[in-house]
């Protein structure tokens, strides 16, 4: 069921423009269209081992006089060179990123206030309301620019107001939804709607439209608003949400209370551990229960319930020592595990071009889940066919351990052989692993 | 289709043969033809899993008076355990009774199988060697060879002729000549003109193709193995001082076992960079743990340039190097020693190795079908640590060989290949311990669920089968 969702599930790209209002609509609802904006984004891209810009669309919804908008971290990445806003009145100006949010497929702008005041724009802001408040069957509003169709207002009911899914790789390769549950919405949202507000009929942002089903009808997912409150907080204030992180797999607890000796709704099942990690330090292991977490008794019964306790470590300060009460077989005990921060897998990216590579930092979370023995290394996105690289027989997947014998241990040092390349080309040996084959080739001029 | 490309490639001859006069004749053909035809046999057997029974047909040659019957190693899957080949039958050329036969295991140095023939039927057979004249050159370019090739089951496995001359001879690393056309079924001998045994044919190599539609113009590139005739073939040196070879149990032991894995070659280009021109040269992944050749001192990324003070020749292609290295260790003995040269940074270091036994092999490891909850468990063994990443000393749980569509286990979240490694909350140390606690929880006398801790793709999981009543 979960792969399936994961599969099947895509981000929308949605930009959305509405103006026009309804008559009998409530004055909230008026200033909430007047606060969503369309998003249009250039940004580079990395993979084909030459740099390259790419363009897209997205909404957002303003949420303050100060031109701060929220879209979506697919819609919106630190990748970003231009970032451009239309605003209800038709009018462009220019945005900058202030802070993304990938868990939560979360991205902040803010607009370039100058600019608007030079001009003499106006906008208005939207606020948000209370998600947690929602109930199946209530009728939402999502506003955005699906297929391109601008100023496009859907309505439909909250179909369900707790769904879990989470996807490894669902913002532009980025893991999503490990941290929240999701709304979800049967008024129609197509590709281009995303990043665009769902409302209440008051105007209220509920929620930020994110994700739908291809191939299905009316299945829409959006973040609730109360999730996208505090990430938006913790953006303002210091451009980053930073996680606690354990390293504890969780898995649904249901129908094997029995098997555990558990009374219903107690505990969560640590389904494994990531190798490595302070938990796996700690020793706990697949198989144990957790009982508690400082204290605080979790129940993990169904899955929709772990998003909310891996939250809860999450939110934690990196370092803090966690105890956590376990039942192991008919053993009860007590583990004390220190946090760490959380890290994507995703590391960062670089091309370079003379050897027409593209490569991504080994992070600590790719290789602990390749089971690779450090950090060293990068891992090649793309080659440029016909580039040195490409000539050599490097290709996407191979991870570049060694360049002229030394260990890669960061992007600097290979960006130091680079240039010495590009200024005085002579061969470079690199050490490549590819799954767990190691190979020389040579970089050629 | 069949028939087709037959009297194509029969046109083509009759043309050669007007316009160069020097060809096989047919008075020449029909009296080599009718003994030598006697040395080749169709070999059909049936490979019995816990799901089904299927069939393969390959074609093997006579080697001895005994009925000894060499097939290529591609005739048998590797995956599949000795035991679960079954109902092996030979057919002779053109006649539909089978004789029974029995498998004699594989020979890891060549990579052929045998199976012998019962004897009430041997009579029946030429050996090859029979066909074997002293002193016979190897085939060079342009020579005229032919051999045998053999119908489908359907048409009793009637021979044909095929014929060819040799274009290129090369080492890979065998000697292996390559005709212009296909010159025998892959498996069966290829004579000279005289009649005499000059080779036998490998698996077919493949040819590129461009494959067009209507719907994509474009053309699509793809590669093309006649698996029925082959233009291949390793010459008579590299296949009668190893006819021999006959495995003395079916597991083909006593196998030499050096335990470096993932050799990599290096290409003329980084030889160059590393002043190792002219030669060839492998990078060793990994060392096992407790392997001979970790006891012997190789280690990770260690560069093999030398052994027994040869430097490793250069072949075309680069990856032949792989089937030499094998073959030197194939050839040898447990307990035998080899001396390797490495490249360790700068260093160049001299390394004497011990080679042991192989560890017990997937196809050896026990197993048991467990029928109520559609699963089949297997021995743990060392390749399935290497496999796993961990540590090949530490052998613990059992896999999930089979997992039966829609079965308990299946329907548990069991799949194929996962390691179990707990049952109801209890390590599993041994396969035995596995297997006797399946069958009480089978028998359902205490508990009609269990549940199991496995791991997959490194990540484990707890899984909850459940048993019908």
């Amino acid at each position: 069921m979960k792969s399936f969702l994961t599969r099947s599930i895509f981000t929308l790209s949605l930009f959305l423009t509405v103006t026009a209002a309804h008559a009998a609509m409530s004055r909230g609802f008026n200033q909430l269209l007047d606060a969503v904006v369309r998003i249009d984004v250039r940004e580079v891209a990395f993979e084909a081992g030459s740099k390259r810009l790419a363009s897209s669309i997205g909404s957002g919804v303003i949420l303050s006089d100060e031109g701060l908008i929220l879209t979506n971290a697919h819609v919106a990445s630190p990748r970003a060179v231009e970032i451009s806003v239309t605003l209800a009145s038709l009018e462009r100006v220019s945005a900058k990123l202030v802070g993304w949010d990938h868990w939560t497929d979360l991205a902040l702008l803010r607009i370039d206030l100058a600019e608007v005041k030079r001009r003499k724009l106006k906008f208005d802001h939207a606020d948000f309301g209370d998600s947690d408040k929602l109930f199946p069957g209530q009728t939402v509003f999502a506003v955005g620019t699906p297929h391109g169709l601008t100023r496009t207002v859907t309505r439909g009911i909250i179909s369900n107001n707790n769904r879990y899914f989470e996807d490894r790789s669902g913002v532009n390769g980025y893991e999503t939804g490990a941290f929240n549950t999701w709304l979800q919405t049967d008024a129609a949202i197509n590709p281009g709607n995303s990043g665009g507000p769902l409302v209440t009929e008051d105007g209220r942002v509920v929620g930020i439209n994110a994700r739908g089903y291809v191939g299905a009808d009316n299945l829409g997912f959006a973040i609730p608003a109360n999730v996208a409150r505090r990430v938006t907080a913790e953006l303002v204030k210091s451009g980053v949400v930073t996680r606690s992180y354990l390293g504890i797999i969780p898995g649904a607890l249901q129908d094997l209370e029995g098997f555990y000796s558990l009374s219903s709704n107690t505990g969560m099942l640590v389904n494994g551990v990531d190798a490595g990690s302070p938990a796996a330090r700690a020793g706990l292991r697949g198989g144990d229960i957790v009982l508690a977490i400082n204290g605080t008794k979790v129940d993990g019964r169904f899955e929709e319930q772990l998003p909310a306790i891996q939250n809860l470590v999450a939110s934690l300060p990196v370092g803090t020592t966690v105890k956590l009460a376990v039942k192991r077989g008919a053993e009860l005990r007590d583990f004390t595990v220190q946090t760490e921060k959380l890290e994507s897998r995703v590391g960062e990216e670089w091309v370079f071009e003379k050897w027409g590579l593209s490569v991504r930092k080994v992070s600590r979370a790719y290789a602990r889940e390749n089971q690779l023995n450090d950090t060293t290394g990068v891992l090649v996105i793309g080659v440029q066919p016909g580039f040195p690289a490409d000539v050599a027989g490097l290709s996407r997947g191979d991870i570049i351990v060694k360049i002229n014998q030394q260990a890669v241990s960061s992007l600097a040092a290979m960006k130091n052989v680079h240039e010495a390349f590009a200024a005085k080309p002579a061969p470079v040996l690199v050490e490549v692993q590819r799954n767990r084959q190691v190979s020389l080739y040579v970089l050629k001029p | 289709m069949k028939f087709i490309s037959l009297f194509r490639r029969s046109a083509v001859w009759a043309a050669v043969l007007l316009t160069l006069g020097l060809h096989l004749r047919a008075s020449e053909v029909s009296a080599l033809w009718a003994e030598r035809v006697k040395c080749v046999v169709a070999v059909e057997y049936y490979t019995e899993t816990e799901a089904d029974r299927r069939p393969s047909i390959s074609y093997g040659t006579v080697i001895d008076a005994n009925g000894t019957i060499i097939l290529p190693s591609v005739a048998v899957n590797p995956r599949a355990m000795p035991s679960q080949l079954k109902d092996f039958k030979v057919y002779r050329p053109g006649n539909p009774n089978s004789l029974p036969a029995q498998y004699l295991g594989q020979d890891a140095l060549t990579g052929w199988h045998f199976v012998r023939v019962d004897e009430a039927s041997r009579k029946e057979l030429t050996p090859v060697t029979a066909f074997v004249v002293k002193d016979t050159p190897e085939p060079a370019m342009a020579d005229e060879v032919w051999g045998i090739g053999l119908r489908n089951k359907d048409e009793d496995f009637q021979p044909y002729l095929l014929s060819s001359h040799i274009a290129i001879v090369q080492s890979l690393p065998q000697r292996t000549a390559i005709a212009q056309q296909e010159v025998a079924g892959p498996g069966l001998p290829v004579f000279n003109r005289a009649g005499a045994f000059i080779g036998l044919a490998a698996s077919s190599f493949g040819s590129n193709f461009i494959q067009f539609s209507r719907e994509d113009r474009g053309g699509f590139p793809v590669i093309m193995v006649n698996v029925e005739e082959s233009g291949a073939f390793q010459t008579a040196a590299e296949v009668l001082p190893y006819l021999s070879r006959v495995p003395q149990n079916i597991y083909g032991r006593p196998l030499a076992w050096l335990g470096a894995y993932g050799l990599e070659p290096m290409d003329p280009d980084v030889a160059k960079f590393l002043n190792l021109s002219g030669q060839s040269g492998v990078v060793v992944s990994e060392v096992l743990d407790g392997s001979p050749a970790d006891k012997g001192g190789l280690k990770d990324r260690d560069l093999l340039i030398a052994i027994d003070g040869q430097p490793l020749p250069r072949f075309k292609p680069d990856r032949v190097i792989l089937s030499y290295i094998d073959r030197e260790v194939q050839r040898r003995h447990p307990g035998d020693t080899m001396a390797l040269t490495v490249l360790r940074g700068s260093d160049r270091v001299e390394l004497k190795v011990t080679l042991g036994e192989e560890p017990r092999l997937v196809s050896e490891a026990d197993r048991k079908y467990f029928d109520r909850l559609g699963l089949t468990a297997r021995e743990f063994v060392s390749d399935d640590a290497v496999a796993r990443r961990v540590k090949s000393t530490e052998l613990s749980g059992v896999i999930a060989h089979y997992v039966k569509p829609n079965s308990p286990a299946a329907a548990g979240g069991l799949r194929p290949d996962d390691w179990i490694k707990e049952i109801d909350g209890v390590e599993v140390k041994t396969y035995a311990a596995a297997a006797e606690r399946l069958a009480a929880i089978e028998a359902g006398k205490i508990q009609t669920e269990c549940v199991l801790l496995v791991s997959r793709g490194g990540v484990t999981s707890v899984l909850h089968v459940k048993l019908q009543p």
